[in-house]
């Protein structure tokens, strides 16, 4: 009573060029393990056949034993049939695991490869898709393929053999009974395709509703305060029984579909023996086929119906499998758009940025967003990006740690065009510390050493004490080798925020680019940070994107971006007196009272 | 666990069941009639071999009546399933439905320990377990029918062979019910290296950046082919005790049908036994097969709807803490020019369950009716709180809240809420249309009023430029507004709600500073005559209230008007300051 695979919608539904691109690579990938696959079918061909083997030996039981009153033949019979179920068992066994094997090894291929390649787009590719759904893809899509894996293969395989063998060993036995058992079988066949059809209908409306309901129940438990404040719980009990019910009229639909269909293929079953012992009987009279044959047709039967009624049932998760399959195989085609050129070059220790009218606009966005850039940063040099939301302070601050390339102009490192330098010599020469501190699963000193693998751990030590954190980290239960959970939950943001600034410590690069956080943290954390800040600063170019006025004090110099442009750039003390958006600016982090009043 | 929990656990079910009695007898009913169906066709069978073939008896009537014995066991075999998934579905159907009620009137308490994740479990996966259990029911108790029947008829045509044949089966049973406890936490296993993986892939993808600024993609390639091989061997554990069971359950029955083929071959040699009984008790074995192998998946069910059965009673067992009082007091109505809604705390002290820093500590705080009240306060000093207790989310450790001079513990539940309105900072809508949305409180009221409350809020236009207007969907699947646009259609509600008291918590904070005048106005209009208490820490919003109620750290208030604390109060100035410095990005 296996639950069958979900349903496919008629989105996923493959095409025959695309059943041909899956068949082809999957057997490119799995050819590896291709001695696996060969023993995998050699053991399950000898079940198949050992299957079949149990109603023929019992045919021969009765009419070369029993009905010739011979004694001999019978043991012997019954001998092999004990042989026959040993046998069975062991490539029971067999097929099992070289089945296995041969799936969860192409699995474990499918998930290394696909991660290596998602691991290794650019930029623009985690903005155009949705982290959702690439994360469903590692997890959702190949699991599905689990299911396939784990015992949907071994039936399909065995199915397939068992219906071939069956209908050649059953013709072998007597023509006539065959034909009467192919009666009854398109009956079946044409009884399995609509089921598969309407169950999988009902089955994607139920699959709906469930959706539904959650989210209505989702709904009742996240806004029970809001609820509760109005008064509102019987009303919304009321929207949930709605909903609930709904479910409930679609999971019957979905149970009377298949009412009809198991109730047909009970009848059918008994119904075919019905028949073959009639017919049977009554060639056994004419003399046309034997007792035993009869009696191993009854028996055999079953091995016909019940392959057509699995394969049926297999093909949702074959189509689910192979939407799957197409996806995946999607992803590993896709190249990588940041790469090394051929002859790159490692970026000289220290230098200059040079921006030259750079223009850029992100995938799928009409808007440019950046517009004929150009700006240097001498080194050792603080400028501080400010301006509205979406004017492209935080774009200009990636394109200078190429994590995007520019559509026209250059950004270049000590003379050297970023596109032209060795990705490992960038990422060591300019490093950008985002807004929050983002934490892997691990220890502190995982997520520091992360920035740098060959790190020892007095170069991790030493990038700590150099800001300032050591002391804090070591009051740790387990110092610096507890563990921060998922998403560093263990520690406060403002502790993240110091893990994150750790790891530009070790990698010790040359350019910093700072995202600076917006949000709100509790003040003796912020001062820490604020002083591990400064300390990281120290001797390197700083590009900042501002939001706090103390910042952009600190900057040597100051650009307002707005509109993709470059609106102003300048001391402190130039732009105010210029008057400009960056005078207006400054007038309202002074004064937020008089703002909008 | 001890007897008697267990025992309430399963009581919550048994009730349930007891309600569906009809439905579930006729289930047992059709799956008997199915069992004999099943049962007729070997003896049937028998008969048309003794009789029709190697007999001189009508081998048509025997086929016939094998026709007919095949359809009464094909009606039967949908119905019984039909009816067995009817009643466990309606289980689990009305079990949810009272879930779901009973978490809607659990406290705020309640709530702020739970996670919703667990509550959505309990009324999903638990659910279904049970579901997966109750379906067994009927199906096993046919099935045992069967199994009994048949039984007994072997023992009767030939005990001797009946016990050697059968001896095989009890361990498809005991091999099935082992199967099912070996490897469910070989399943388990594999899930949760399946779980491991995707937080690997899930923390990559988020962190993405990160991993790209230090060029960390193949420490994270690694991470994650470390877990594809755990996965794989996890797998492989489980292929493993697939592997031994399943063949083995396959293979048993094959054991009884050598015996049969042995023993009742020469029976029928020596003529103790015709060639027909031969066949039937073959047949016969082989329909004890599937039976034999669902009661011991049935067990194992019943174990796994048992541990489901205690998650969810452990929900239906909370109680509500904050219930209306059992002599309820009313509010008193507001005549004519009297204007009603005013707030006292007297004394209060209060402090979160599972924390040990009071809230407050001995606070007194009035508001007159009609007046307005700002409260300021450090992030975390308590500002909601206000209102929290005021709604009667909790109730003080000691002291009174008092509306309209009545304490909130001696009105109507319904009726407080109704007499306090909130908007909250993080604004929930429903998955609804705007204008729903808006007459939550009152979901009779006219368009005209929906409209009213909505200009009043500012609202109206964004709303008439939507694709839909006051028709657009929003929630989850709906259309989805800016933080701003969300706290303005949450202000229409409170307007809708026609409170006595007003609490605007936080509820400009994510409306753009630009927007904000705008909303300032429409606020101002709200309040006029009415109890207002504003949480924010905007100074211009913070002037819209009469009066400043400054929540110090220590748990005690401090009040004055805006321009005397920014005077004289360094805590109140450095409190402003902080927020003050963040707003401009």
């Amino acid at each position: 009573m296996w639950s069958l695979g979900g349903a496919v919608t008629d989105e996923e539904k493959l095409n025959r060029a695309q059943v041909h691109v899956v068949l082809r690579r999957s057997w490119s990938m799995a050819r590896a393990f291709k001695r696996t696959i060969n023993a995998a079918i050699f053991y399950v061909l000898v079940s198949v056949t050992c299957v079949i083997a149990g109603p023929i030996l019992v045919r021969t039981g009765i009419d070369q034993g029993i009905r010739t009153s011979n004694e001999t033949a019978l043991n012997i019979t019954v001998g092999l049939y004990v042989i026959v179920t040993a046998i069975a068992y062991v490539s029971g066994r067999m097929q099992y695991m070289y089945l296995n094997q041969a799936g969860e090894n192409f699995l474990r291929v499918l998930r290394v490869r696909v991660f290596d390649r998602l691991i290794h787009q650019s930029m623009s590719y985690y903005d155009r898709e949705k982290a959702g759904v690439l994360v469903a893809r590692m997890t959702a899509d190949i699991e599905a393929m689990a299911e396939l894996v784990q015992w949907g293969l071994l039936q399909f395989v065995g199915s397939f053999f068992l219906l071939t063998i069956a209908i050649v060993v059953l013709f072998v036995l007597s023509w006539q009974l065959t034909l009467v058992a192919l009666i009854v079988l398109p009956f079946i066949i044409i009884a399995s395709v609509k089921f598969q059809r309407d169950s999988n209908r009902a089955y994607l409306d139920v699959r709906e509703r469930i959706g539904l309901n959650m989210s209505t129940l989702q709904e009742g438990i996240t806004g029970v305060r809001v609820i509760q404040a109005y008064a509102r719980e019987d009303e919304q009990v009321r929207r949930f029984t709605a909903s609930n019910r709904s479910l409930y009229d679609s999971h019957m639909r979905s149970v009377r579909v298949s009412t009809w269909y198991f109730g047909f293929v009970e009848f059918a079953g008994i119904a075919a023996g019905g028949l073959i012992v009639g017919v049977g009987g009554w060639l056994v009279h004419k003399d046309q086929v034997s007792l035993g044959t009869v009696v191993a047709f009854v028996l055999l039967l079953a091995n016909l119906f019940d392959p057509v009624q699995q394969l049926s049932q297999l093909y949702n998760t074959l189509q689910s499998a192979g939407a799957a399959l197409l996806k995946l195989y999607g992803i590993l085609d896709s190249e990588p758009e940041i790469g090394e050129t051929p002859d790159a070059v490692v970026l000289p220790a220290t230098g200059d940025i040079e921006v030259a009218n750079v223009t850029f606009s992100y995938r799928g966005v009409e808007q440019i967003a950046l517009h004929d850039v150009s700006l240097t940063v001498r080194h050792g040099e603080r400028l501080a990006l400010v301006g509205p939301t979406g004017a492209g302070k935080s774009t200009l601050a990636k394109l200078i740690a190429r994590l995007y390339d520019p559509a026209v102009g250059v950004v270049s490192f000590a003379g050297v065009n970023l596109k032209d330098a060795t990705l490992e010599s960038l990422r060591k020469r300019i490093v950008v510390v985002p807004q929050e501190g983002f934490l892997f699963d691990g220890t502190i000193t995982d997520n520091v050493r992360m920035a740098k693998p060959t790190a020892t751990d007095a170069e991790v030590e030493n990038a700590l004490r150099q800001l300032g954190v050591w002391d804090r980290f070591l009051t740790f239960p387990d110092g610096l080798a507890t563990e921060v959970r998922e998403r560093g939950s263990r520690l406060s943001a403002g502790e993240r925020q110091l893990v994150a600034l750790s790891r530009a410590a070790l990698v010790d690069p040359s350019v910093l680019i700072l995202d600076e956080a917006t949000s709100n943290l509790d003040p003796g954390t912020e001062r820490d940070i604020e002083a591990a800040l400064e300390q990281l600063m120290k001797g390197r170019t700083v590009i900042v994107v501002a939001h706090r006025l103390s910042t952009v004090r600190r900057a040597d110099r100051i650009a307002v971006i707005d509109g993709g442009r470059v609106a102003e750039i300048g001391t402190h003390a130039d732009l105010v007196q210029r008057g400009g958006h960056y005078a207006t600016l400054v007038s309202h982090w002074v004064n937020p009272v008089q703002q909008n009043t | 666990m001890d007897d008697r929990a267990q025992r309430a656990d399963w009581r919550v079910l048994v009730t349930e069941l007891r309600n569906q009695r009809r439905g579930l007898l006729i289930g047992v009913g059709v799956g008997l009639a199915w069992s004999v169906g099943k049962i007729s066709v070997p003896q049937l069978t028998r008969l048309a071999i003794d009789r029709g073939i190697t007999g001189n008896g009508s081998l048509l009537l025997w086929t016939m009546l094998i026709l007919v014995a095949a359809i009464v066991a094909g009606v039967f075999a949908g119905s019984r399933r039909y009816f067995a998934f009817r009643e466990s579905r309606l289980t689990e159907t009305v079990l949810r439905e009272k879930l779901f009620e009973h978490i809607q009137r659990l406290h705020v308490g309640f709530h702020d320990r739970a996670q919703t994740g667990q509550l959505m479990s309990r009324a999903s996966s638990d659910l279904s377990l049970i579901q997966a259990f109750v379906v067994m029911i009927p199906l096993t108790l046919s099935n045992v029918a069967m199994v009994v029947a048949v039984v007994i008829i072997l023992l009767i045509s030939d005990p001797f062979l009946a016990v050697i044949a059968l001896a095989p089966l009890p361990f498809i049973n005991v091999a099935a019910r082992q199967f099912s406890q070996r490897i469910h936490p070989a399943v388990m296993a594999v899930q949760q290296e399946q779980a491991q993986l995707a937080n690997v892939v899930e923390e990559t993808v988020s962190g993405v950046r990160v991993v790209k600024g230090f060029g960390a993609e193949n420490l994270q390639a690694q991470k994650l082919a470390k877990e594809a091989d755990d996965i794989q061997k996890a797998s492989m554990d489980a292929a493993r005790i697939r592997s031994r069971f399943l063949p083995a359950i396959d293979l048993l029955p094959s054991l009884g049908l050598v015996a049969v083929l042995g023993i009742g071959g020469h029976r029928v040699l020596n003529g103790d036994m015709t060639l027909g009984g031969l066949v039937a008790f073959n047949t016969y074995l082989t329909l004890l097969i599937w039976p034999l192998r669902t009661i011991g998946m049935t067990v194992a069910l019943g174990q796994r709807a048992a541990t489901a059965l205690m998650r969810i009673n452990e929900v239906l067992s909370e109680e509500a803490e904050i219930a209306s009082p059992v002599q309820p007091v009313s509010l008193p109505a507001s005549t004519g020019q009297r204007v009603v809604g005013t707030v006292d705390f007297e004394h209060v002290s209060f402090t979160y369950q599972g924390t040990d820093k009071p809230v407050f500590t001995d606070v007194s705080l009035s508001v007159a009716a009609g007046e307005s009240i700002a409260i300021v306060g450090e992030t975390g000093s308590g500002k909601s709180t206000v209102a929290r207790l005021l709604l009667r989310f909790y109730d003080s450790q000691s002291g009174v809240v008092r509306i309209d001079g009545i304490d909130v513990r001696d009105i109507q539940l319904q009726d407080v809420r109704r007499a306090v309105g909130v908007v909250f900072e993080d604004t929930l809508l429903f998955s609804d249309s705007v204008a729903s949305n808006i007459a939550f409180a009152r979901p009779d009221i006219s368009f005209s009023q929906i409209e009213r409350a909505a200009q009043l809020a500012g609202a109206h236009e964004f709303i008439l430029a939507l694709p839909n207007g006051y028709d657009t969907l929003l929630g989850e699947r709906g259309y989805s507004l800016s933080g701003g646009q969300r706290q303005r259609i949450a202000i229409a509600r409170a307007i809708v709600a026609d409170p006595r008291v007003l609490i605007l918590d936080d509820a400009t904070s994510a409306v753009d500073p630009s927007k904000e005048q705008e909303i300032r106005d429409a606020l101002a209009t709200v309040m006029k005559d009415r109890t207002t208490i504003v949480i924010a820490h905007r100074p211009a919003t913070i002037q819209l209230a009469d009066r400043v109620v400054f929540i110090v750290g220590d748990g005690t208030v401090v009040s004055g008007l805006h321009d005397e604390l920014m005077k004289n109060n360094d805590a109140y100035r450095a409190v402003l300051a902080t927020y003050v410095e963040r707003v401009v990005s």
